[in-house]
């Protein structure tokens, strides 16, 4: 009888009678503060490769040379995405945004910082040094790199050193795994290290 | 004398009200089920195998995936684990915010195994009701977290969005309007003569089977045992937490205490958002070697990490110990031989809650 009652009382109010006369679908549009697929918000990309970097998704998120203007930019593959909005934080020069996740990043002050440390193996290094002449920064930093790898500049990342190969500036490293690719033995392994962080007001 | 045949019926793997695909196997006598047996395997997905050598930011979405209805909970339970081994500090705020999407998300669950039980008796009115229920509070944790299901709330040392001060204010009355519409179902549902004939004495559980069926979560503490992980968590002792507990053991109190848990979840959320403290939502920290074992309370039960990681923080062995599991050894040695007749082995194992995808991972 409870539930008799509570159906009549339910029939007798304003509301129900106005949205029985007026009765409407609701619109099929997400909300404004849905994290969908990220899209560009035209500021310059710096081809930083981030955003791949930190991508759980493989193939969701690429950065590619615009034919047009010659500028960098991220395409995103709308099926593999899975909406995670982790490129949106992690990307330092605000080239993406997706739902209101950069808004809620910069009301809050929080950011997401990427650490890369490398991990030689040395019973498995045979001391080729196809790390050492592959890797970009080692390239740019001492452009007289030999071929074997060894280099006379204590700048470069790493160089092999009495057969072996030895990490010199850890911090250097840009995080691309040029190196772990070139490996033909799958000694070097680069970690890429992700700390969520919030700016503390002093 | 009428000769009596032992058949064996096969329910599934595919069926009407089930969710999600597995075999069950009754042995009756007439109309009577004596002995039942569960057959596995139909949803694995391999997705501890997949999680080996991946950093968090990684594992911690393949960990949401494991189960799409507690998926926030799996994010927790991995991240806390994590920040267990790693000596990471959660700040307050995000402490009690982890809690309001947890609870949030045990709300959806809850209401969605209701609406599944009473889709099995076939009061589908009750069912949609809920479901309509459930729709506001999916609602409220795409405003907080910007996705309904797949939410990756929780990073390693805090959260990843704070909860806005117009936003508080929206959650607080859509509780209110949740807290309001539940009372009404819980009473249509306690005080049908209709249900209580399907619901009422069939599928009991004493706490003694229970105990020996290793049961968790609602359908333990609907057989009368006082046990809750939630009670040793350090921000639910905070806001009071106690588990409730229900005598009745049969499918009618394991739908209320489902009932009576969504009360309680509205009223931790209301605490935590009344009482939310100010500060920072992240504490930062980096994840360390180490191997640990812990455990949170999903809407089905305990859920159990084993979690080894090398000095990056990358996974190197993985085991996910699922609350279903158990539930489903007690539901199918103990609840469904009590159950009258053929007709109530569905509603008996749909009121255990059972989740496949959970349970083969």
């Amino acid at each position: 009888m409870t539930s008799v009652s509570a159906y009549i009382k339910q029939m007798l109010t304003k509301d129900w009678a106005h949205n029985f006369l007026n009765a409407k679908t609701a619109p099929l549009e997400s909300p404004s503060y849905f994290r969908g697929t990220p899209h560009l918000t035209g500021k310059e990309c710096t081809h930083c490769f981030q955003c791949m970097m930190i991508c759980p998704s493989p193939g969701a998120i690429e950065v590619m040379k615009n034919d047009e203007n010659g500028g960098w930019a991220p395409v995103i593959h709308d099926g593999h995405c899975i909406r995670c909005g982790l490129c949106v934080e992690i990307c330092p020069e605000l080239v993406l945004e997706a739902g209101r996740v950069h808004a809620m990043n910069v009301h809050d002050e929080t950011y997401m910082q990427f650490t890369f440390h490398i991990q030689v193996n040395p019973v498995t290094c045979m001391g080729c040094g196809n790390c050492s002449v592959a890797c970009p920064v080692n390239k740019e930093i001492d452009p007289s790199l030999a071929a074997k790898g060894t280099s006379s500049s204590d700048d470069v990342i790493m160089r092999v050193d009495k057969g072996l190969m030895t990490v010199l500036h850890e911090d250097k490293c840009t995080g691309c795994k040029t190196c772990e690719e070139q490996c033909p033995t799958g000694s070097i392994m680069v970690a890429r290290v992700l700390e969520p962080l919030q700016l503390v007001e002093s | 004398m009428k000769k009596t045949v032992d058949v064996s019926i096969p329910l599934g793997p595919m069926h009407p009200v089930w969710k999600e695909p597995c075999r069950l196997k009754c042995e009756t006598i007439g109309e009577r089920v004596v002995k039942a047996e569960m057959e596995l395997g139909y949803m694995k997905k391999g997705i501890e195998r997949i999680m080996k050598g991946r950093p968090w930011q990684e594992v911690m979405f393949l960990a949401e995936r494991v189960c799409g209805i507690c998926s926030v909970i799996h994010n927790m339970v991995f991240i806390e684990a994590m920040e267990k081994m790693s000596d990471i500090e959660v700040p307050d705020r995000a402490a009690y915010l982890r809690v309001v999407a947890n609870e949030l998300d045990r709300i959806a669950s809850h209401l969605i195994a209701n609406f599944s039980y009473c889709y099995t008796i076939e009061h589908e009115t009750l069912g949609m009701y809920l479901l309509n229920t459930r729709e506001t509070v999916m609602d409220l944790l795409e405003k907080l977290t910007g996705a309904r299901v797949t939410c990756s709330y929780m990073v390693p040392g805090g959260v990843r969005f704070d909860l806005l001060d117009e936003d508080k204010t929206d959650m607080v009355i859509a509780l209110d309007k949740v807290e309001s519409e539940i009372r009404r179902y819980m009473q249509m549902f306690d005080e049908g003569p209709l249900i209580a004939l399907r619901s009422v004495g069939v599928g009991t559980l004493t706490s003694e089977q229970a105990l020996e069926g290793h049961a968790v979560g609602p359908t333990a503490r609907a057989s009368g045992i006082e046990y809750d992980v939630r009670s040793n968590h350090p921000t639910y002792q905070k806001l009071n937490f106690h588990p409730i507990v229900r005598t009745g053991g049969d499918n009618h109190a394991r739908i209320m205490i489902r009932f009576d848990e969504v009360l309680q979840s509205v009223s931790l959320i209301k605490a935590a958002i009344t009482t939310l403290p100010q500060g920072l939502i992240r504490g930062g920290g980096v994840m360390k070697k180490g191997s640990i074992v812990y455990a949170g309370e999903a809407p089905r039960g305990e859920l159990t990490y084993h979690i080894k990681a090398d000095s990056f923080g990358r996974i190197q062995e993985i085991y996910i110990q699922t609350p279903s599991i158990m539930n489903i050894e007690a539901c199918v040695h103990y609840m469904i031989p009590e159950s009258y007749s053929i007709a109530d082995v569905s509603a008996t194992y749909i009121s255990a809650d059972p989740c496949i995808a959970c349970t083969e991972r």
